[in-house]
């Protein structure tokens, strides 16, 4: 008997339920804008932040129109990013666009001036705008400096109108990467090259002498019956890796190298790819002690993983092209300090 | 009466899902089949490096009466992080399973791979031979 009541209560209270969820459809009004000074951001720029690249912000700000127009933009880093020094090119340092931009019709950004060019004031990129403007988004770019490695940065983004609101946006934090970056080494069949990954630069025969402890790598290329082409071999591997090869005195380090495939590096690789991020974590998770010393037949957009001799450095080599007339290759390297 | 009804109909369907166990298959230690099919050979191998592209030099020699596996791998291959790939008949499995990177170093000791059948009954111990270009 109860049962039976319990029944139709539920059925009763289904019933109510779906007649307020319409109800409540009902309700529904346009939302009414704020009446007010307004800010926005995003973070452009993917992928690990490295020093000396830029983190790329688009600051949108508005006003209504009665309401005033737009006065200033200013952004502020909890680090301040690397400045322009006399002689620089503008565009090499930290600063917050003058122009906002629309797209025409054949798809390309085309700029308006709408203020100063920042200028940088007790650490904050300042643009004025010269133009009466209700509505604008500036770009921001902060070149990363050295100090900051390892560190969070964060950003403070403000706006002030001429009604005398100001608005501001907080952005971040952001982990500054502990890698370094180098790209564009181009390592010659035996003359430069020799590769020091604690330099990330490339010797010649001479050069090497004169600084045998920084060895790690000796590129070659061997035209042979067997595969070997294009090859990176630590000096102290084997000589049947190093056919032809007269090491300088004392070039003896043993560094340990992993071939890798499809570890196309944004950064590293140029613009042709934009999802795959070699990070300081790929670094620190990697596994080398079963490696060998010598990475033999290495192909284009392949790369290699390395391990110094003494275990400080950790880098990752990315092969960009490879010329086998001219016996040489270009190359680039990210490199992670492990201790 | 109702309850008794509802305690009957449970009991009914949990009898059903009993006889459906019984009616399936027989499955060995790992949850596969275990079929009728008895023959037992490896039909392909692949050896893939480091970096997940094969090290193979030529095709594979595969014996399946001597039941030897020979491979020529490229000069300057990274013997101690191969990554062996077995294309087995129909319903056979391999023991051990590969899962992960193996150590092929070792020359002379070359590494062994037993194909197990369908019905489970026959077993072949492969020999794996690899050679590096010279």
């Amino acid at each position: 008997m109860t049962g039976k009541y319990f029944s139709y209560i539920s059925l009763l209270g289904a019933a109510l339920s779906l007649m307020t969820a319409c109800s409540k459809d009902g309700d529904y009004t346009i939302p009414t804008p704020k009446n007010e000074l307004q800010n926005d951001c995003i973070k452009r720029s993917l992928g690990p932040n490295i020093v000396g690249i830029n983190i790329e912000f688009a600051y949108a700000m508005a006003i209504p129109a009665a309401k005033g127009k737009l006065v200033s933009a200013q952004v502020v880093a909890s680090i301040p990013g690397v400045q322009v020094n006399p002689g620089d090119k503008p565009n090499s340092a930290t600063y917050l666009q003058d122009s906002s931009f629309y797209t025409n019709g054949s798809g390309v950004d085309v700029p308006i001036k709408v203020g100063d060019r920042s200028v940088t004031k007790d650490g904050a990129n300042v643009v004025t705008f010269t133009k009466d403007t209700n509505a604008v988004t500036l770009r921001y770019f902060y070149r990363i400096p050295e100090e900051a490695r390892g560190k969070t940065v964060s950003f403070t983004f403000s706006a002030t109108s001429s009604n005398g609101e100001t608005v501001t946006y907080k952005s971040g934090p952001y982990t500054i990467a502990k890698m370094d970056m180098a790209l564009n080494l181009l390592p010659t069949n035996n003359n430069k090259c020799y590769l020091s990954v604690a330099d990330m630069k490339l010797y010649t025969a001479a050069e090497a002498a004169a600084n045998p402890d920084k060895i790690d790598l000796v590129y070659l290329y061997r035209n042979l019956a067997v595969q070997f082409g294009h090859a990176l071999v630590a000096p102290a591997a084997s000589k049947d890796y190093l056919p032809g090869v007269t090491l300088p005195a004392n070039v003896n380090r043993d560094t340990k190298l992993s071939k890798a495939w499809n570890v196309q590096d944004f950064h590293l690789a140029g613009l042709k790819y934009g999802t795959t991020f070699v990070d300081d974590v790929d670094f620190e998770q990697r596994d080398m002690s079963t490696s060998p010393d010598f990475a033999l037949g290495l192909k284009e957009e392949a790369g290699v993983w390395v391990e110094t001799g003494d275990g400080q450095y950790r880098a990752y080599i990315f092969v960009n092209k490879l010329d086998n007339t001219a016996q040489s290759a270009r190359i680039s390297i990210k490199r992670y300090k492990v201790k | 009466m109702k309850k008794y009804a509802i305690i009957a109909s449970l009991l009914f369907i949990a009898a059903l899902m009993g006889s459906s166990c019984k009616k399936e298959k027989p499955i060995d230690e790992d949850g596969l089949l275990i079929t009728t099919r008895a023959e037992c050979y490896v039909s392909n191998f692949e050896l893939l490096g480091a970096d997940f592209q094969t090290v193979r030099s030529k095709a594979p020699v595969i014996d399946t009466v001597a039941c030897t596996i020979k491979q020529e791998v490229f000069f300057g291959t990274d013997l101690k992080n191969l990554w062996p790939q077995f294309t087995l008949v129909t319903d056979a499995k391999l023991d051990p399973k590969i899962t992960g990177k193996v150590d092929f170093s070792d020359l002379a000791n070359p590494k062994t791979y037993t194909v197990i059948s369908g019905n489970r009954q026959v077993r072949k111990t492969y020999t794996v031979i690899i050679t590096v270009q010279k």
